[in-house]
């Protein structure tokens, strides 16, 4: 049974709260004025540990049974990756809509965490998506390729560390202005019109 | 011929990455059993051009422009939200003044975008003489943002705290002027588009979603609206002044009392949002000449901005609606110069998977209109590559197009 | 069956077309020596649409006023403007340029200016009408 009714902001901290106790790690809200009115737009931010995330993604959708997906954004910090899956609930009446935003911190030396592609078959791309750039580990993953970077890419280089394993010895500055460099292709130029004279 | 059963195998089409009907490389293959589509794949990542990692190691301003970049039709909607984001970390209030400046914009845009795609819908059903019309049309609304920004496609008019240019009294008789003419332009349109025969039967029951696979995929933008389901930004979480403003969802019931899911439906969506954006765009004008002059931007001083943005810290969101769907940038800053993480999320990505069940069970010819129907916003190509039994023959751009085009002549006579 | 369209297409075999003709005959192999051709009189142009006022093209710099801030590189996105530490004044590559004009914006003594010229396809991109000093 999904109840059709809206919660408020605490009300929806407390339901998940009562739910899943001393696992959710911090919790907060955000209210920003938006517009010349100055209306409230609301965020939540959960911090999770990873053995509860898709009960909690399970308890969202019953808050809300059309609760949408947008992306999840990731980086490394120190000795850990945390991932963030961002959500949105309430959509479909004017200005009642809540972004609730779930971090799971992961250790690096074992970073994996559950798909939640069976629930919501368009995390799909995201969830690719983070095991090419940043290493994780998803468990269960409908399809295991690689969707941005080609096959040919060297196996452990991930492009959004800031660690060792980053990608910053294959790029490559192809231009810099400089007087040197007008001078030198300038005198290239000058050398193959007279050949072609 | 010999009793024995014959077997049936269906063939491996791929198409892309580069092809006729995107204007995008994108590579789909396709299982065919003769001109029907049994399945459908998709793989990306074509025109990767690592432009988070190249915005983690710029300042915020050098950032706006870098994002302006990611794509030339929703030029606007990128800078935009990374403000957004921005903004709300700082705490910056952005002035009055610029909310409906930034409103102006943003319909500005969305009217060439959906005329873009008009044109170019009209000219994979075949009617290349309608894909000039539009564009005509299109052409005073470029007219009308060079006169605004300077320049037609990439306008470089957000700052982080307003925008760069105001709107004065004498510019808005030329926004007047415009207006009138794409009001009495879009009859037309509207007239040729939907009254049609030939689009109705070209596009009518052809790439269908339903509203239960819209919410699963999680869909956005006219391609989610067109099967029913009711999700906008700019209304569930209003931003900029679109929270004063007055307008509702457009579903294709509006026009029609029913909604199926199919081109038809996408098309009318599109040209419906085009009439609001003009609406919109006479409201936001109207209050302007209404309002005082004052600022446009919070923070003048660019040197101060930057340095009050490298003394702040969080994380940070910022969504908006762009003419294709939802665009969601997430911001993380740490005291320092650059960002220390930057994520985009363009509205074509959450709409790529919703292109496999559409496809199920469509024809070959079929393909350009469906795909273009969800105005996929990633690069252009034109080869297919066609495996039957062990052979390979390849399908120019050309070739395929000239496909969909022989359908419309069979479904005229 | 393209009942709807017929009026119009008729209505517009007889109306001026919407578009500009292009400036030349055939296509300079160099847009700048063909536009100093038409400047000497060498070579006839149709004349492009008037741009607008506020229009981004070509920078003017004006090398008096520039006073070696170095604000217009901290902002540049593209990595256009290079300093010339021996007599502290900059130097712009048109080349790289992305004609967004926030060094215009940022420079403290309005040294900076954007243009209205907008033809300079060339095939060098260190030429002499690309740097501006």
């Amino acid at each position: 049974m999904t109840t059709s009714k809206k919660l408020l902001p605490d009300e929806i901290i407390t339901s998940f709260k009562d739910e899943f106790s001393d696992k959710i790690l911090d919790s907060r809200i955000e209210k920003h004025p938006i517009g010349p009115k100055k209306t409230d737009m609301i965020q939540l931010w959960f911090t999770l540990d990873r053995s509860i995330f898709k009960d909690a993604v399970k308890h969202l959708m019953k808050l809300d049974k059309k609760a949408h997906f947008s992306v999840s954004s990731g980086y490394d910090i120190e000795d850990r990756i945390e991932i963030i899956h961002h959500f949105s609930i309430y959509t479909g009446t004017k200005g009642d809509e809540i972004s609730i935003n779930f971090t799971v911190p992961l250790p690096k030396n074992d970073p994996t965490i559950d798909s939640i592609s069976d629930l919501i078959p368009g995390a799909l791309i995201s969830e690719q998506e983070k095991q090419e750039m940043l290493g994780v580990k998803v468990k269960n993953i409908p399809k295991d390729t690689r969707v941005f970077i080609s096959e040919d890419f060297p196996e452990d280089m991930y492009p959004w560390r800031k660690d060792e394993k980053n990608v910053d010895s294959m790029a490559r500055n192809l231009h810099e202005p400089s007087s040197k460099n007008v001078s030198e292709e300038k005198k290239e130029n000058a050398d193959e019109k007279e050949e072609k004279q | 011929m010999s009793a024995e059963t014959m077997e049936k195998t269906s063939y491996k089409v791929p198409i892309g990455p580069i092809h006729p009907a995107l204007k995008e490389p994108v590579m789909f293959e396709f299982e065919l059993d003769g001109e029907r589509i049994q399945n459908a794949d998709v793989y990306l990542g074509h025109v990767h051009r690592t432009i988070e990692w190249t915005g983690m190691r710029r300042n915020p301003i050098q950032i706006l422009y870098l994002a302006e970049r990611i794509c030339g039709i929703c030029s606007y909607c990128h800078p935009m939200s990374f403000a957004l984001a921005v903004e709300r970390i700082a705490g910056i209030e952005v002035p009055d003044r610029a909310e409906y400046l930034r409103v102006v914009h943003a319909e500005l845009e969305r009217i060439c975008s959906h005329t873009l795609w008009a044109g170019v819908a009209a000219h994979e059903i075949g009617f290349d003489s309608v894909l000039f019309l539009t564009w005509q049309v299109r052409e005073k609304a470029l007219d009308l943002t060079e006169y605004l920004t300077g320049n037609r496609v990439t306008k470089a008019i957000t700052m982080i705290g307003g925008v760069r240019r105001d709107i004065t009294k004498e510019m808005v008789p030329k926004i007047e002027e415009t207006v009138t003419f794409l009001k009495n332009h879009f009859e037309k349109l509207k007239k040729i588009f939907l009254d049609d025969k030939t689009f109705q039967m070209r596009s009518q029951g052809c790439g269908i979603l339903s509203k239960k696979e819209a919410l699963q995929l999680c869909a956005v933008g006219p391609t989610t609206r067109a099967s029913g389901v009711k999700k906008d930004v700019r209304i569930d979480q209003p931003y900029f002044a679109f929270g004063e403003l007055d307008f509702d969802y457009v579903t294709p019931d509006i026009l029609t009392d029913e909604i199926n899911g199919d081109v038809y439906d996408r098309i009318i969506v599109r040209l419906l949002e085009v009439k609001q954006s003009i609406d919109l765009i006479e409201q936001c004008v109207e209050q302007l000449t209404g309002m005082p002059e004052g600022d446009i931007v919070a923070e003048p001083k660019i040197a101060k901005l930057l340095n009050q943005l490298k003394k702040i810290e969080g994380e940070g969101i910022g969504r908006m609606e762009a003419p294709r769907g939802e665009v969601i940038h997430y911001v993380k800053m740490n005291k320092k110069e650059h960002p220390y993480s930057w994520k985009v999320r363009a509205p074509t990505y959450s709409n790529i998977l919703p292109w496999i069940p559409m496809l199920k069970g469509e024809q070959i010819a079929d393909i350009p209109i469906v795909a273009a129907s969800t105005d996929p916003c990633m690069s252009c190509t034109n080869r297919v590559g066609i495996i039957k039994n062990g052979n390979k023959a390849i399908l120019s751009n050309e070739e395929l197009h000239r496909l969909s085009v022989e359908k419309t002549r069979r479904l005229m006579q | 069956m393209k009942f709807s369209m017929i009026p119009q297409v008729i209505s517009q075999m007889v109306k001026k077309p919407f578009t500009n003709a292009f400036p030349s005959k055939y296509i300079p192999p160099s847009v700048t020596d063909f536009l100093k051709d038409v400047e000497n009189g060498k070579a006839t142009m149709i004349p492009p649409i008037k741009t607008p006022e506020n229009f981004r093209g070509k920078i003017k710099y004006d090398t008096e006023k520039c006073i070696g801030c170095k604000l217009c590189i901290k902002v540049c996105p593209s990595g256009t403007i290079e300093f010339k530490p021996e007599d502290k004044k900059v130097r712009f590559y048109m080349s790289r340029c992305t004609f967004c004009s926030q060094c215009n914006d940022v420079c403290p003594v309005n040294c900076i200016s954007m243009s209205d010229e907008f033809l300079m396809a060339n095939t060098d991109k260190y030429a002499e009408e690309l740097i501006v000093e």
